[in-house]
C-alpha cells in the first residue's frame, strides 16, 4: 500500500473536506476543501471548486479557489484558474488563463525591509505572469474606448436626419433628402476618378517618356 | 479496475456522488451515492450512509447500506449498520452487526 495513488474519476463528484499524504489526481469534480502533503493534479476534465493547501499543484483543468502551496503551482496551457495563489514557485504557461493575486512570499534578501520587498514582489510576480495578461488587456482596452466613441459619432451624424424625416412626414419629405444624399456622393466620387484617370495618364506618359529617354541615350551612345 | 480510487492516506469528510466504480483504501465519512460498485478494501474505513448498486466490503464500514443489487462482506470485512439489498453475502470470518432486509 506504499504506492497508493488517489484518483477521482470523471464521473465522480465529491463535496466536503479531503485530506491526505499522497498524490491526488482529479478528473471529476471536488467542491469544498483539499489538504495534501503531496501533489494535487487537476486534469483537463477536472473541476475543483475548493480552497487548496498542498505541496505541489498542477492545474490542467479548472480550479476556483485560493491555493496555498508549500512548493509550486503550475498552470498548464489547458489550465484555468480563478483565485489567489500563495506559493514560492508559480509557473503560468502560455495558453493558461488565470485571474487572482499571486504572492511568492519573501524574495531573496528582502527580509530586512518589510514594505520594500512587498513592493518589489508584485512587479516581479507581474513580470513573471500575472500582470502581463492584464497589461495586454489594458493595451487592448485602451485603443477601444477612442474607437468606440468615434464610430458612434460617425454613425450618429447620418442617422439623425433620416429618422426625423421618416417620423415627420413619412412619404414625400424623407425620400427627397435620401435621394439627393446618394447623388452628391457619386458626384463627389467622380472627380477623384477623373483625377485618378489623369494620374494614370500622366503615369503613362511618364512611362512612355522614360523608354523614349533611354532610347535617346542609346542613340547618343551609338553616336 | 475502478475509475475512482481513494488512497490509504486520504481522509474525506463529506459527500461522494458518482456514476462509476469507487475503491476506498482510505477513510470516508459522510455519504456515498454511486450508480456502480463500491469496494471498501482492506484498510479502508467508511463511516457513511451508502447507496449503490453493489458493495464489496473487505475493510470496515459503519453506516446503513442500500444496495440495488448485492452486498458482500468478505472474510476480512467488518460491518456495523443496517443492510437493505436483494442479495446479501456474508463470508466465513466476516463480522457484522445490524439488520438485514432482503425485501422478502
Amino acid at each position: 500500500m506504499g504506492d497508493t495513488r488517489t484518483v477521482i474519476g470523471a464521473a465522480t463528484r465529491i463535496s466536503g473536506q479531503l485530506e491526505g499524504d499522497e498524490d491526488l489526481t482529479i478528473q471529476g469534480r471536488v467542491d469544498g476543501k483539499i489538504r495534501l502533503t503531496r501533489t494535487l493534479t487537476v486534469e483537463p476534465a477536472g473541476v475543483v471548486v475548493a480552497d487548496v493547501d498542498v505541496k505541489d499543484l498542477v492545474v490542467s483543468g479548472v480550479l476556483v479557489g485560493n491555493v496555498t502551496a508549500s512548493d509550486s503551482v503550475h498552470l498548464t496551457e489547458r489550465g484555468r484558474m480563478v483565485g489567489d495563489i500563495n506559493a514560492p514557485r508559480v509557473i503560468i504557461v502560455a495558453g493558461a488563463s488565470f485571474r487572482g493575486r499571486v504572492d511568492m512570499g519573501d524574495m531573496d534578501g528582502a527580509r530586512a525591509e518589510r514594505s520594500a520587498p512587498a513592493r518589489r514582489e508584485n512587479p516581479a510576480v507581474s513580470s513573471a505572469a500575472a500582470l502581463r495578461p492584464a497589461a495586454r488587456v489594458e493595451a487592448r482596452n485602451a485603443p477601444r474606448p477612442p474607437a468606440a466613441p468615434q464610430r458612434p459619432a460617425i454613425v450618429a451624424a447620418p442617422r439623425p436626419p433620416a429618422p426625423p424625416a421618416k417620423v415627420a412626414s413619412g412619404s414625400a419629405a424623407p425620400r427627397p433628402p435620401s435621394a439627393p444624399a446618394p447623388n452628391p456622393s457619386p458626384r463627389a466620387a467622380e472627380p477623384p476618378r477623373v483625377a485618378a484617370g489623369n494620374a494614370s495618364a500622366i503615369a503613362g506618359t511618364a512611362a512612355a517618356a522614360s523608354p523614349a529617354a533611354s532610347w535617346a541615350k542609346k542613340k547618343l551612345k551609338r553616336r | 479496475m475502478a475509475n475512482t480510487v481513494i488512497g490509504s492516506t486520504i481522509v474525506i469528510d463529506g459527500e461522494i456522488n458518482g456514476e462509476e466504480a469507487l475503491t476506498i483504501q482510505g477513510t470516508v465519512k459522510g455519504k456515498i451515492a454511486l450508480a456502480e460498485t463500491l469496494f471498501v478494501e482492506n484498510g479502508g474505513t467508511v463511516e457513511a450512509d451508502i447507496e449503490t448498486q453493489t458493495v464489496t466490503i473487505s475493510g470496515q464500514v459503519t453506516g446503513n447500506i442500500l444496495a440495488k443489487e448485492k452486498v458482500e462482506i468478505r472474510a476480512d470485512g467488518k460491518m456495523v449498520g443496517d443492510i437493505k439489498s436483494p442479495r446479501i453475502l456474508i463470508a466465513d470470518g466476516a463480522s457484522f452487526k445490524g439488520n438485514v432486509d432482503m425485501d422478502v
